[in-house]
């Protein structure tokens, strides 16, 4: 079994649980509060974002077939940009100035983490799950979703065949990697593989529930603002939202 | 006359790092009522940490531009690498916890952030801002240790060496040359700059209260 069908049958619960949302299945449906999306939609927006330093740290380690395929997702990620500022313009949203949910900062942190530590075929996993993971999660709001609702490009835009074929581009090569890969570095992969998946859900569940940041009930609040303010006034028991997006409820 | 930089990021964490003092974690640390159950999440997670804290000072090597503050990181690096993990791992044994143990923990959500943001910015901010990031670890454990030394020590000894350790001077002059470096390199940013190293020093901070907060409460990743 290759590397890439090895992993996704050993998160199989996960990646289930991810592509069954609510907010996949009520954006499909129709029924996602405009508010749950709109988070969404400043929060990716800023994930979008940090991903163009990821892939600038890829470009920097790849061996040189890679380098133009990479390169050109670069200006890939600067459509989607503009995709969200179109769409947010259609749509009243606003942008700019939010500050990152607690999940969507990790997350970022995570990814760039990787870029500057971790071995190229380490990095790469990391880029192959999240642009599977959203192939996979926009495919289902495809099966379903109305053409004419607000949202619709967004789907458009990563349920497309040419981003299947990069997605399957991607997981070929990871392939390639993983076989050259050593035993130690493998199992790295394998734990960014999953690592990777549980942002991934951490993320639609941010996105449907909203987070803030832990440890407001310290009664401390510095009142941040900008790209990297972390504080907002809500005033919920952070205890109950630290992390809950990773934290798979239910059982198996 | 003007405060200095890190004077002026203390004062601007400073409802965190009071809040480090009050959090129970802490309280129970230096009255000796913390379980041991709770202070073992400690010493396995802070194991995971140091690691990629060591990490952040070979970055530091790299990036200081003058060559007295290399030296200085990199003999910083080579007491945290080959000096400190060694008295961890002893330590930890005292606690029944195995170097394997120690080897083979897996990282909590919280540290596994904290250590991200940490690396991350040491690898693609300059001077000024990984030392923005590192300083609410090396002087906010400085702070702590002193500030639990204040009061009677508890009878477990386990835990007044903890606090002897980080109350020492050698622990606190590490933490001084830190915050200078910091005056010395950060001394000309423009206001912007500084709001951002603002926001690093709190993130940092912030994360140093959550790491309690994760040891008091216990963390898992889910499966």
């Amino acid at each position: 079994m290759s590397f890439v069908d090895e992993q996704l049958t050993a998160i199989r619960p996960l990646w289930d649980r991810m592509l069954s949302h609510t907010f996949l299945t009520d954006t499909r449906d129709g029924t996602i509060d405009q508010d749950s999306f709109a988070v969404w939609m400043r929060q990716d927006y800023l994930f979008v974002e940090a991903a163009l330093p990821f892939l600038a740290t890829l470009i920097a380690k790849a061996p040189e077939g890679h380098r133009a395929p990479l390169s050109r997702t670069l200006e890939a990620l600067r459509r989607e940009l503009i995709l969200f500022e179109e769409r947010a313009e259609a749509v009243g949203v606003n942008l700019r100035g939010a500050p990152p949910s607690f999940t969507c900062h990790a997350y970022v942190q995570f990814l760039l983490a990787t870029g500057y530590r971790a071995s190229y075929s380490e990095a790469y996993t990391v880029l192959y799950v999240a642009e599977k993971a959203y192939f996979d999660s926009w495919k289902v709001v495809r099966a379903g979703i109305d053409p004419d609702s607000p949202w619709f490009p967004f789907v458009q835009n990563w349920s497309a065949p040419e981003f299947e074929t990069w997605v399957n581009h991607l997981g070929e090569q990871l392939d390639e990697l993983a076989v050259e890969a050593g035993a130690a570095e493998r199992r790295r992969m394998a734990e960014l593989f999953r690592l990777t998946t549980l942002y991934e859900i951490a993320f639609w569940e941010m996105a449907a529930s909203g987070d803030t940041w832990p440890g407001l009930d310290a009664g401390f609040d510095p009142g941040l603002t900008g790209t990297n303010a972390v504080w907002r006034d809500d005033d919920t028991d952070p205890s109950q939202h630290a992390w809950k997006g990773v934290v798979v409820e239910g059982g198996e | 006359m003007t405060l200095a930089i890190t004077e002026r990021l203390y004062e601007a964490a400073r409802p965190i790092w009071d809040a480090q003092l009050e959090h129970p974690f802490v309280r129970g640390l230096g009255d000796g009522s913390l379980a041991e159950e709770r202070f073992r999440r400690w010493v396995l997670q802070d194991y995971r940490y140091l690691q990629e804290f060591a990490r952040v000072f070979a970055w530091a090597v790299a990036k200081a531009p003058r060559l007295d503050s290399m030296s200085w990181y990199a003999s910083v690096l080579d007491l945290t690498l080959n000096t400190e993990m060694e008295l961890h791992r002893t330590y930890a044994a005292r606690f029944g916890i195995s170097a394997e143990d120690l080897e083979t923990e897996p990282m909590w959500p919280t540290t596994r952030a904290y250590t991200d943001f940490l690396v991350r910015t040491a690898a693609d901010g300059g001077m000024p801002r990984l030392l923005a990031a590192l300083l609410p670890c090396a002087w906010g454990y400085s702070y702590i240790g002193k500030a639990l030394a204040r009061e009677e020590a508890p009878e477990d000894q386990r835990y007044a060496d903890w606090i002897a350790l980080y109350a020492s001077e050698e622990f606190a002059d590490a933490a001084s040359r830190l915050r200078d470096e910091m005056d010395r390199e950060a001394a000309h940013v423009a206001p912007e700059e500084e709001a951002r190293l603002q926001e690093i020093f709190v993130i940092s901070s912030q994360y140093e209260w959550l790491f309690w907060e994760m040891c008091w409460n216990g963390e898992e990743w889910p499966v």
